[in-house]
């Protein structure tokens, strides 16, 4: 077995691009899978961390008039025998300036099931009460606190406002942002008063609200791994697809080596191998080389995670609020099953290969005829394999016409998954087509004939990178046209909505006084005075009927003046937008798009919002966007938020007469007021912020999609490199026979240059398919709002140069091999064929 | 119409220059055969190769049709290969992606002088018919030589070259492929020089001469 195992290895050392480019296959393949599921694995240890503390493990309450809740009202609670704890929540800045969650617990009256409270054992819960008290943090929180690991415990970090924390216990459960201590000691931090947070109870241990508060039960909150899910299969999706590409490579590159060897097999049969151990050996050589290369992906996929990771952190923290560490944190299963996943491709794209050679008759292999019916029939399975992708497309997209808004998401990545598969699987059969057509037209042109009958023969080896290359394009094209649109969306909307030279943020108890103030200010044209609060969703009224709910929702309260009324984006109204202002004005509510898709409302229909005193039931006037929003939000009049719900102000939106001064207002506010720097801020400097976040939210996207596509053009290269030399071999007669080798090798880049143009043509109706697969089903489902689909000719247009440009590139390093080759090498090669 | 003066070439090797060729001067007239025998090594192929402007000598002149071959351009001396010459190799040189016809056709249809009865009278001689929409791979090996000759004449050259054309057959086939390689030139008037280590290759032909280690053994021309 050993003998047959070099003498088929030994192959590789005449062909070593074949080897390169296997491997090649087999590391992005792996690499890019195994680092998008390390940073997944990372997000889903933080996410786990997280549940496994507050948010989703305790029931919550909090006033019904939406005021803060008081140490007082605690007491009282716990006075009434109500097994409730308090805690608070706040925000420490370190010296290196990252935020970082403060919370403060009593661990004596929080729920034991809780993973804080288990974490304080008897042996150290004197020191976590009393002080100098405790710091409990994440081994992931340290070089944010600026401290080493060894120097951890005891240590005292300093922050920026220049206190120190109390001495830091290590605790890896934790959240990486999040430190926890002591509500005492929290409060100190903080500089909290007499106010708290939060009041929590053990699940279901109150059966009902008491009075004068609502009660949110855990299990109607959102986690951050449920929040995220959609990010992470989003990028599972494109990991996937390079892993995919990858194998194509891998594929192509098995094809190649074993067609090359065919020769080779036969004689070892001759010599007495037999068929059986022949597979044998050949399946040990694809896990001697799936091994290395899933090695040295994983390794890759590791340090590609680790660079990705802090763009992906940034992006979940400023999309759902999600705090994902930015060190990887890789648990034992992440190593086998990217190990496993490598080496399954590995035998997936060799499985043919072991097919074809333990079942065809090794006295016929290398007839070139044998061969090419093998590729008719292969063809013509592609077609009806094809035919069934679409099948399941359109079926898929079928049963998600009938889904309820917002539901399917497995299913719309499932639909575009099949219309790839489908239009991957039709590209080589259709290629063929169009170039027996061309071959046949060009009956009278020698030389084009013989290019598009001689592509005809390239085809095979080619179709694999010709695929990749065509789902690379559309990926690219579907993902950056969804993308730029959302871009230009997201600007719109930006526009639209920061009407205001200059925004105020103050605290809520001077509001009143800058108002009066601002009143009697000549320059100033409006005041846009916002105001937010929250409340649960208690019931719904369409005209299908009563639905009960308890679903947390956003309030949102602003000034419908003529300044912003014009332009604030509506997407849905009874009438039209005067009439749907003029009832906002009047008390009517608008909600946000998440909200009308998650419960199904459209203007007209009624919400009822639990409130100070009594429950309110508003009426829905319309339906506006809120890109980037995660909750639900009600919107309604400023006046009405406040007499309604006690809602605090939140900003105000200043909008100055066109010849008045925005410095000198800004420098007059601050004076009056007293208020701080960062109080005050220009349209310009917010819509930079909001714009930032939005580049960097795609950050992972857009890199990930130049990945994929890096990946085709390395299969297509790949491709075009190990067949270089049989290039060489079919050229080499014509160019005896007297065409001119410049014209040879331009002919060479003319056909691979068509067949990437080609290729990309059908890239752009696939693309603008998958645009619209992501914003109009991926995109309601996984965050509930629609983006219009916007197309941009250029981009397409880049897509059909890149298609042409990496064809070309690939096709260039072969083309000149053959252009300064010798013409006895040209003819000696041909004769050693 | 074929003449080499004092042609040298010599090729860089791993081990050092090489040799291949040492003043070697001949002619061939229109309408002559010619065959070049040696053994393996001798310098054969080289100077069929440079009679073809496949490759250049380092020194000495060849003129083919009153043209200096060595003092051509690439895209000249391919000019002169399509419309002046026919070649013949060992190996067949068949294009796979090509049919029967379209083999035979090719080196006419780039020499822009395709004649569709020539083809067909050609096909009939070289008993191809009814294989025409073959590949080459479907073809025996006397056939696959038999449509390379008939390529090589399709265009109605001037010179026909010719690498061990019957190397590649055994003796039978290789008999039938010669007979029929001689008797088409004879029917097109062009000159021929063949190639090879067989006497029975070079028998029938007007003239023989021999190469050992790069030099001509017999006077020249």
């Amino acid at each position: 077995m050993t003998r047959v195992l070099s003498t088929l290895l030994s192959h590789y050392r005449r062909h070593p691009g074949q080897l390169v480019m296997l491997l090649l296959g087999l590391w992005v393949a792996s690499a890019l899978w195994s680092g998008i599921q390390a940073i997944n694995a990372t997000a889903r240890d933080s996410y786990a961390r997280a549940d496994a503390l507050f948010d989703t493990q305790l029931d919550q309450l909090e006033r019904r008039d939406g005021a803060p809740l008081t140490r007082g009202e605690y007491y009282a609670l716990r006075q009434a025998g109500l097994p409730v704890s308090p805690m608070l929540e706040g925000e420490v800045v370190t010296q290196a300036g990252t935020r970082l969650t403060l919370i403060g617990i009593d661990p004596l009256t929080l729920s034991s099931d809780n993973a804080m409270a288990q974490a304080n054992t008897s042996a150290s819960l004197s020191d976590f009460l009393t002080p100098p008290w405790q710091t409990r943090a994440a081994p992931d929180a340290l070089a944010a606190l600026g401290v080493a690991r060894e120097n951890a415990s005891g240590a005292t970090p300093t922050l920026a406002d220049g206190n120190t924390l109390p001495p830091l216990v290590l605790a890896p459960a934790l959240p990486p942002d999040t430190l926890i201590m002591d509500i005492s000691a929290a409060a100190r931090l903080l500089e909290s008063g007499d106010e708290i947070t939060r009041i929590v109870a053990a699940p279901w241990a109150l059966a009902e609200a008491p009075s004068g508060f609502i009660l949110t039960r855990a299990t109607t909150l959102a986690s951050p791994g449920q929040l995220t899910e959609s990010f992470h299969l989003n990028l599972t999706a494109l990991g996937l697809l390079a892993w995919v590409v990858g194998l194509f490579i891998v594929q192509a590159a098995l094809g190649l080596a074993l067609e090359q060897r065919l020769g080779m097999l036969r004689t070892l049969r001759v010599l007495g191998v037999s068929g059986r151990s022949l597979v044998v050996a050949l399946c040990l050589e694809l896990i001697l080389l799936g091994l290395i290369g899933a090695l040295a992906g994983i390794a890759s996929g590791v340090w590609l995670a680790r660079v990705l990771l802090p763009d992906v952190a940034a992006t979940l923290g400023s999309l759902y609020g999600a705090g994902v560490g930015q060190e990887l944190n890789l648990p034992w299963h992440y190593w086998v099953g990217g190990l496993a996943v490598s080496l399954g491709g590995l035998l997936l794209a060799g499985s043919g290969v072991l097919w074809r050679a333990a079942r065809l008759n090794m006295l016929e292999l290398g007839q070139m005829q044998a061969w090419r019916g093998g590729y008719r029939r292969q063809l013509t399975l592609m077609s009806i394999s094809g035919a069934l992708a679409l099948s399941v497309a359109l079926a898929l997209y079928g049963w998600l016409r009938f889904q309820p808004p917002g539901d399917g998401l497995v299913a719309g990545f499932g639909l575009i998954a099949a219309l790839l598969l489908a239009s991957a699987l039709w590209l080589p059969p259709f290629l063929a087509l169009v170039l027996k057509v061309l071959t046949h037209l060009a009956q009278r042109r020698p030389l084009i004939h013989w290019a598009m009958a001689d592509m005809q023969l390239q085809l095979p080896r080619l179709s694999l990178a010709m695929m990749a290359l065509l789902i690379a394009l559309a990926t690219n094209l579907g993902v950056g046209s969804m993308v730029g649109g959302f871009r230009l969306t997201f600007l719109d909307w930006l526009d639209q909505r920061l009407v205001a030279p200059l925004y105020l943020n103050a605290p809520s108890e001077q509001y009143a006084d800058i108002d009066v103030w601002l009143a009697d200010r000549p320059e100033v044209f409006e005041r846009l005075l916002t105001r937010r609060s929250d409340a649960t969703l208690q019931a719904t009224i369409t005209p299908d009927g009563s639905r009960a709910l308890g679903t947390p929702i956003e309030l949102y309260g602003i000034t419908p003046g003529e300044s912003l009324t014009p332009h604030w984006p509506l997407l849905a109204i009874q009438q039209d937008r005067s009439s749907a202002w003029a009832a906002f004005s009047d008390g009517a509510i608008f909600v946000n798009e998440q909200l009308a898709t998650a419960e199904n409302l459209a203007p007209g229909d009624r919400l009822t919002l639990s409130a100070p005193g009594a429950n309110e039931t508003l009426t829905i006037a319309a339906i506006y966007p809120d890109y980037g929003n995660p909750r639900g939000q009600v919107l309604m009049a400023s006046p009405q938020l406040a007499a309604r719900f006690n809602a605090p102000p939140s900003s105000m939106g200043l909008v100055l007469n066109d010849n008045a001064n925005v410095d000198a207002m800004r420098a007059a506010l601050r004076e009056r007021f007293d208020l701080g720097s960062d109080a005050l801020s220009d349209q310009a400097e917010i819509k930079r912020i909001a714009t930032e976040i939005f580049e960097r939210t795609f950050t992972i996207t857009r890199a990930l999609n130049v990945l994929t596509l890096a990946v085709a053009a390395l299969a297509l290269f790949a491709s075009l490199l190990a067949q270089a030399r049989n290039r060489r071999q079919q050229l080499a007669p014509l160019w005896a026979l007297g065409v001119p080798r410049a014209q040879l090798a331009q002919l060479n880049l003319a056909q691979l240059g068509g067949a990437a143009l080609v290729t990309g043509l059908l890239a752009v109706p696939l693309g603008i398919a998958i645009t619209w697969g992501l914003v109009a089903i991926i995109n309601v489902a996984a965050f509930g709002w629609r983006l219009p689909l916007y197309l941009f000719p250029w981009e397409m247009a880049i897509t059909l140069a890149t298609a042409v440009g990496v064809a070309l590139l690939a096709a260039a390093l072969p083309t000149l091999r053959f252009w300064r080759a010798s013409p006895r090498a040209l003819l000696a090669e041909e004769a050693n064929q | 119409m074929l003449e080499l003066h004092q042609v040298h070439k010599t090729y860089a090797t791993p081990q050092g220059p090489l040799k291949v060729l040492e003043d070697v001067s001949l002619r061939l007239a229109a309408g002559q055969s010619l065959a070049l025998m040696g053994e393996s090594g001798s310098g054969k192929s080289t100077l069929l190769h440079l009679a073809a402007g496949i490759d250049l000598p380092d020194q000495g002149a060849i003129t083919l049709e009153d043209q200096n071959v060595a003092s051509l351009a690439e895209p000249a001396r391919a000019k002169l290969r399509r419309e002046q010459l026919g070649l013949v190799f060992q190996q067949f040189h068949l294009v796979p992606s090509l049919t029967v016809i379209d083999n035979l056709r090719l080196q006419a249809r780039l020499a822009k002088r395709d004649d569709a009865d020539w083809s067909g009278y050609l096909i009939e001689r070289l008993g191809l018919t009814g294989m025409e929409k073959r590949y080459p791979e479907q073809l025996s090996g006397g056939q696959q030589q038999r449509l390379a000759i008939g390529r090589a004449l399709a265009p109605r050259p001037s010179l026909l070259l010719a690498d061990e054309p019957t190397g590649n057959l055994d003796e039978t086939t290789a008999g039938k492929v010669l007979e029929l390689l001689l008797s088409l030139v004879r029917e097109t008037h062009c000159a021929l020089l063949v190639v090879t280590h067989s006497p029975q290759v070079a028998a029938p032909l007007d003239r023989c001469l021999r190469l050992s280690h790069g030099r001509l053994l017999d006077a020249a021309p």
